[in-house]
C-alpha cells in the first residue's frame, strides 16, 4: 500500500513544536516520522488510528459517547465547585472550550503550570 | 427594518453638521426605505457614525505579555460577569478580549486597527482578533525591521523588496504596514539603537532609517495599499525628537505617510529637565503639508502599561523607572518591549506629555487629518477616550486641570494660550469619518446610504465625559448592541485584510532566505484563510472595485 | 526589579554566541533543542555555528548535557537561588563574601570567569528547566534567573526563556492570559476571573478537598501528583478526555476517548517562545477531538437552567 506522506508535520511532544517532520502514515499507524527525535517517534508512532478502547467509560464499563457526554455535563453542572484542570497535550482549540466551559461553569480553571 | 427618527445628525462624510434626520436601517446598512419595523425615537439625542480607532493594541503576543506582566491591575479593575449568552472578562490597562469588545462597544466604537502585529505570531494575533466581540477589526504588520527586507535595500534590489512586502502582508493576513522605529529596532538586536535619520543600522552599510522611511512609504503607494506607511518614528519619547520627526516629514514629502502617536514625538529641549512641547511647531508644518495624518497618542495621568515594539526605548524606561520589564525580540523582524507606568501631573515630564497630545489635537487645524487615540494602552486605556474629548469640548475644563500641573512648567508648553474648543461635528471627525478614510474604510464613518449602519446615540449631557462614556444607544451592523449601558448582543465583529499582488516566484525566492533566518517552516508560516472568522478582503488601488465586501 | 526580557527561538539561532541550561536536560527532555535552535545551527551572524558559541550548563549533576557544553557547572542541590543572586551581585562588582560563594559549592574563581564570558557575549541567553523552577525555591529561583537576564542588559544584549516541557502547555497559559487575564490558577466561581496560585492552583485545591467534580484533560494527574490528590480525585467524579486509558482514567467516573492533538486532531500549538504553529494530522481517528467532545459537554450543561442569576453585568471594582 502506498503510504501518505505529510511534510511540515508538528510535533506537540515537548516544547521544542518541531514542525519540519515528515510522516509516512497508512490508514491506521504513522510508520515513519523523518527528523523526528526519538521521543518525538515514539510520540507518532505509538499513537494509531485503531480502536484500542471504547468509545468511553463509565464507572469502569463501556458506554457510548453520547451517554458519556450526558454523564459528565450532569456531574459538571451539579458541582458547587467543578475543577477544569490540564490542557496540555491538547489544542488551542480544545483549550479555548475548556476555558469556555470554566467560564460557564464558574469553575476553578488551571494547568500544568500549576505543578 | 428599523428607523431612527427626530436625532440630531452629525455626519463628517456627507457634510451634514448637527441636521435633524431620520435614518433607516435594512440589512446592517442604511438604508433610503422604510417599509415596516421597529422605529426609535432619538428626539433630542446626538447621532454619530460609530467610532474608529486608527491605533490601538488589543490583540497578539504583545499586549497578551502586558497582561502576564499586569496580575495585580487586573485584579483592582472593572470585571464583566459572565451571562448565559456572553464570556466574562476583566478590563483595566490591559483588557482581556471579551472586555476588549465590550469596552468599546460601550462607548460607540465599533471598528478597531490593531497597530503592531508581527508576522511570525499574526496566527495568535488573529485568534485574539477572533475573540474580540462586536468590533470590526484589521491588523497592521512589522515590518520596517525585518531584516531580509533591509538585506534587499541594502543591495538595492528595492523591486524585490516591494514584491516581498507585500507577500508579508498576505501571509499574515494583514490590512497594511507598520514601521516602528525603522532600523532602530534592528539595531536592538545587538543591544543599540539608531535614533536620527542619518544613523547607523547595526548590521548595515548603506541604508539608514531614512532609507527605510522614503522607499517604504514608496513601496506602499505602488501597492496601492488602503492605509498609508504607518510610522511609528524613530527617537520617541526623547527630549529635542521633535528635529527627528521633522526630518521624518520631510523625507516623506510627495508620499502618504500616517504618523502614529505624534505627542511622543514632539518635544523639545536636549534633556529630561528642559524637556519642553513642540507641538506648535510640528503642527505648523503638518497643517501645511497635506499628505500626512496622524493620530494624537494622547496622555492622560493615571496608572497604565506601556506596550510597544520600540525594544531599545523601554529598554531605556526600564532603566528610568526601574519598573517591570518585559521584551520579546522576534526572530528577523521585530521586538517588543513591556513596561508598566504611571504618568503623574505633579511629573514635569508627563505633565509636558499630557499638554502635548491636547496640543496637536488643537493646533492641528483639519480634524480629517489628526485623529483620537491614546496609543492605548501607552498614553491611557482607549476606554478613557470620554475623558479627551471633554478636555478638547471645553476649554473651561482644560484650565481647571492645568491648575494641577507643576509650576515650573510655564513656558514649556502652550496649552494656556489656546482657547478652541471642539465642536460635536469635529468630534465625529477625528473620531470616526476621519481615521474610517485614513484606513480607507469607505463603508465606515459614514451614514450614507448603502453603508455599514454602526453607529451611536447620545443623550444631550453638559457633561461631555459622562455624554460620551454612556451612550443611549450603540448599533452595529444594524443591531442594538448597547442599550443605555447594557449589553444587548455580542455580534462576531469582521476582520479587513488586503492581498496585494506579488509575482509568484517571490515565494521560491524568498525560501532560502526564509529558511536560512527563520526556525519554523516555510509552508506552516503563512496564516492560513480559514483561521480568520468573517474575513473581509479589501481592494488595493489598481483594482477597480468601489467597496471591496467580496466573500 | 526585573522582569522577563526573552525572544523567539530563532533569535538564538541567529544571534546567541553565549548559551546557559541551567536546570535542565534538553539532550534527553529536548533533544532537537541543539540541532535545531541552539547550538549546531549556522547562520550569518554566526558563520561557524558550534564554533562560534560558548555553552554553559549549570545544574546539580553531569548529565547527557554536559557533553554537548564548554563548561559544566555542578551546582550544589537546592542553592540556586543562592547562586544566581550571587552572580547578580557579581555583574554589578559588589562583594560576595567566599563562605556564601562556598555554599553554592562553585569558587568563586569559577563565578569570576562566568561573569566574564557573559559580559563579553555579544547575545547571551539562559535557558531555564524544572531543575531550576520546580525544586526549593521554586518560582523564586525563575525569578532570580529572569532578574539577572534582565541586568545583564546593562552590559550587553541577553535574554532569558523557560524550557517548557508538556507538549502545548504553552498554548493553555496564553489562550488563558487573552481570556481571563490570567495564565493559571483561576477560579470563575464569582462570574468573573480572579486568580491565586497556591488557593486555586489544582494540587492545593485537591488536597485540601476543596472540590466536588474533576474535569481532566490532556494531563494524567493519577500518575504524577501527590497520593492526597490523586486521592481525592478517586473520592469526586472525575472526568477525563483522553486518547488512552490513563491512570487518572482507571479512577475516574467518566473516560471518553478522543483522537490524539496533532495526529489525528487538527489545530494550534504553541511553542515554548509562544509561536503558533498549525497542527497537521496523518490519521483519521475513530474517535472524536477534544475540541468536540469539550464542546458538547458545554453545549449540554448549558441547556440545563442558570445556576447564576441577578448578577450585574459589571462591578466597578473587585473587593
Amino acid at each position: 500500500m502506498e503510504l501518505k506522506v505529510i511534510e511540515n508535520a508538528t510535533c506537540t511532544f515537548c516544547g521544542c513544536v518541531c514542525d519540519d517532520i515528515e510522516l509516512h502514515a497508512d490508514d491506521v499507524r504513522i510508520h515513519q516520522a523523518k527528523k523526528a527525535c526519538v521521543l518525538g517517534k515514539s510520540w507518532f508512532l505509538n499513537h494509531t488510528a485503531e480502536k484500542k478502547y471504547p468509545d468511553a467509560l463509565i464507572d469502569g464499563q463501556p458506554a457510548s459517547l453520547d451517554e458519556a457526554i450526558e454523564v459528565a455535563a450532569n456531574h459538571l453542572y451539579e458541582a458547587d465547585m467543578p475543577l477544569v484542570y490540564g490542557m496540555s497535550n491538547t489544542t488551542c482549540e480544545a483549550q479555548k472550550e475548556c476555558v469556555a466551559m470554566a467560564d460557564l461553569l464558574g469553575a476553578l480553571l488551571d494547568s500544568h503550570t500549576s505543578l | 427594518m428599523l428607523r431612527i427618527t427626530g436625532g440630531t445628525i452629525y455626519d463628517p462624510a456627507n457634510g451634514i453638521n448637527g441636521e435633524v434626520r431620520d435614518l433607516y436601517i435594512a440589512d446592517g446598512k442604511f438604508s433610503s426605505k422604510f417599509d415596516a419595523g421597529r422605529t426609535i425615537d432619538a428626539t433630542g439625542m446626538v447621532i454619530m457614525p460609530g467610532g474608529v480607532d486608527v491605533h490601538t493594541h488589543v490583540a497578539g503576543g504583545s499586549i497578551n505579555f502586558g497582561r502576564a506582566r499586569t496580575p495585580e491591575d487586573h485584579r483592582r479593575t472593572h470585571a464583566f460577569i459572565r451571562s448565559k449568552t456572553r464570556r466574562s472578562g476583566l478590563g483595566g490597562m490591559a483588557p482581556t478580549t471579551f472586555a476588549t469588545g465590550y469596552l468599546y462597544a460601550g462607548m460607540g466604537w465599533t471598528t478597531v486597527n490593531e497597530a503592531a502585529v508581527p508576522v511570525l505570531s499574526a496566527r495568535h494575533t488573529h485568534e485574539e482578533l477572533n475573540d474580540i466581540p462586536i468590533v470590526d477589526k484589521s491588523s497592521l504588520v512589522l515590518l520596517a525591521n525585518n531584516e531580509i527586507i533591509l538585506d534587499l535595500l541594502e543591495e538595492g534590489e528595492d523591486e524585490r523588496a516591494k514584491q516581498i512586502m507585500a507577500w508579508y502582508i498576505w501571509a499574515a493576513k494583514s490590512y497594511g504596514v507598520k514601521a516602528v522605529n525603522p532600523g532602530g529596532v534592528a539595531s536592538w538586536k545587538y543591544g543599540n539603537d539608531s535614533k536620527h535619520l542619518t544613523s547607523k543600522i547595526s548590521g548595515y552599510d548603506h541604508i539608514t532609517p531614512g532609507t527605510i522611511v522614503t522607499k517604504y512609504a514608496k513601496m506602499i503607494d505602488e501597492l496601492g495599499i488602503p492605509h498609508p506607511l504607518h510610522l511609528h518614528c524613530n527617537n520617541l519619547g526623547a527630549p529635542g525628537n521633535v528635529e527627528t520627526t521633522l526630518e521624518t516629514m520631510r523625507h516623506l514629502e510627495g508620499s502618504r505617510a500616517h504618523f502614529a502617536h505624534l505627542q511622543y514625538h514632539a518635544y523639545g529641549g536636549d534633556d529630561w529637565g528642559n524637556m519642553r512641547s513642540e507641538a506648535a511647531r510640528l503642527a505648523e508644518y503638518f497643517n501645511a503639508h497635506t499628505n500626512m495624518t496622524t493620530d494624537a497618542g494622547a496622555v492622560l495621568f493615571g496608572d497604565t502599561v506601556t506596550i510597544t515594539a520600540d525594544g531599545p526605548w523601554q529598554h531605556l524606561l526600564y532603566k528610568l523607572t526601574g519598573r517591570k520589564w518585559g521584551n520579546l525580540d522576534v526572530e528577523n523582524e521585530t521586538g517588543c518591549g513591556i513596561v508598566p507606568y504611571t504618568y503623574r501631573p505633579s511629573n514635569l515630564v508627563n505633565a509636558v506629555q499630557w499638554a502635548v497630545g491636547l496640543e496637536l489635537l488643537l493646533l492641528i487645524n483639519d480634524p480629517w487629518r489628526v485623529f483620537l487615540s491614546t496609543d492605548h494602552p501607552n498614553g491611557a486605556c482607549f476606554w478613557r477616550y470620554p475623558e479627551i474629548i471633554q478636555l478638547l469640548m471645553c476649554a473651561d475644563y482644560r484650565n481647571e486641570c492645568m491648575a494641577n500641573l507643576p509650576l515650573n512648567i510655564k513656558n514649556k508648553i502652550s496649552l494656556p494660550e489656546i482657547s478652541r474648543e471642539y465642536t460635536l461635528y469635529e468630534i465625529a471627525t477625528i473620531t470616526s469619518a476621519g481615521p474610517a478614510r485614513s484606513l480607507g474604510l469607505k463603508h465606515k464613518g459614514n451614514l450614507g446610504i448603502g453603508k455599514d449602519a454602526d453607529l451611536v446615540i447620545y443623550h444631550q449631557d453638559k457633561d461631555i465625559a459622562r455624554m460620551f462614556g454612556h451612550p443611549r444607544y450603540v448599533f452595529k451592523g444594524g443591531e442594538i448592541v448597547i442599550e443605555e449601558g447594557d449589553i444587548r448582543e455580542t455580534p462576531d465583529g469582521k476582520e479587513y485584510l488586503i492581498q496585494p499582488f506579488y509575482e509568484p516566484d517571490i515565494d521560491e525566492f524568498l525560501r532560502p532566505r526564509f529558511e536560512d533566518r527563520y526556525c519554523m517552516s516555510f509552508e506552516n508560516y503563512p496564516v492560513e484563510m480559514e483561521r480568520i472568522e468573517h474575513a473581509q478582503i479589501q481592494k488595493c488601488t489598481g483594482d477597480d472595485a468601489e467597496d471591496g465586501d467580496s466573500q | 526589579m526585573g522582569g522577563k526580557v526573552t525572544c523567539t527561538l530563532g533569535e538564538v539561532k541567529n544571534r546567541a554566541d553565549f548559551i546557559v541550561y541551567w536546570g535542565g536536560n534538553p539532550a534527553e527532555c529536548h533533544p532537537r533543542h541543539f540541532t535545531k535552535y541552539t547550538l549546531m545551527q549556522k547562520s550569518k551572524f554566526l558563520p561557524r555555528g558550534r564554533k562560534d558559541r560558548t555553552v554553559v550548563l549549570v545544574d546539580i549533576r553531569e548529565t547527557k548535557s554536559a557533553k554537548a557544553a564548554d563548561h559544566f557547572l555542578q551546582v550544589r542541590p537546592g542553592k540556586d537561588f543562592e547562586l544566581l543572586t550571587i552572580l547578580r551581585a557579581l555583574i554589578k562588582d559588589q562583594k560576595v563574601s567566599e563562605e556564601q560563594v562556598a555554599e553554592t559549592g562553585l569558587s568563586l574563581e569559577v563565578l569570576k570567569d562566568l561573569i566574564e564570558k557573559m559580559k563579553a557575549a555579544k547575545f547571551g541567553v539562559m535557558f531555564f528547566g524544572m531543575g531550576l523552577s520546580m525544586t526549593r525555591g521554586k518560582h523564586m529561583n525563575a525569578a532570580a534567573l529572569l532578574t539577572l537576564a534582565a541586568e545583564m542588559n546593562a552590559f550587553t544584549k541577553f535574554v532569558a526563556m523557560p524550557m517548557r516541557g508538556h507538549g502545548n502547555v504553552t498554548g493553555a497559559d496564553v489562550i488563558m492570559r487573552w481570556q481571563t487575564g490570567y495564565p493559571f490558577g483561576i477560579s470563575l466561581n464569582r462570574g468573573y476571573p480572579r486568580y491565586n496560585p497556591g488557593e486555586f492552583s489544582t494540587v492545593d485545591v485537591l488536597v485540601r478537598g476543596d472540590t466536588d467534580c474533576a474535569f481532566i484533560i490532556g494531563a494524567d494527574p493519577g500518575a504524577t501528583m501527590p497520593k492526597p490528590a490523586i486521592d481525592h480525585l478517586a473520592k469526586v467524579p472525575t472526568i477525563v478526555l483522553d486518547p488512552h486509558v490513563t491512570h487518572t482514567s482507571r479512577l475516574s467516573r467518566v473516560h471518553i476517548t478522543t483522537a490524539p492533538a496533532g495526529i489525528a486532531a487538527p489545530g494550534t500549538g504553541y511553542r515554548m517562545d509562544e509561536v503558533p504553529m498549525p497542527l497537521k494530522p496523518a490519521l483519521q481517528s475513530p474517535y472524536p477531538s477534544d475540541e468536540e467532545v469539550v464542546r458538547r459537554i458545554r453545549e449540554t450543561i448549558a441547556l440545563r437552567p442558570d445556576w447564576m442569576t441577578n448578577q450585574p453585568q459589571m462591578i466597578e471594582a473587585q473587593i
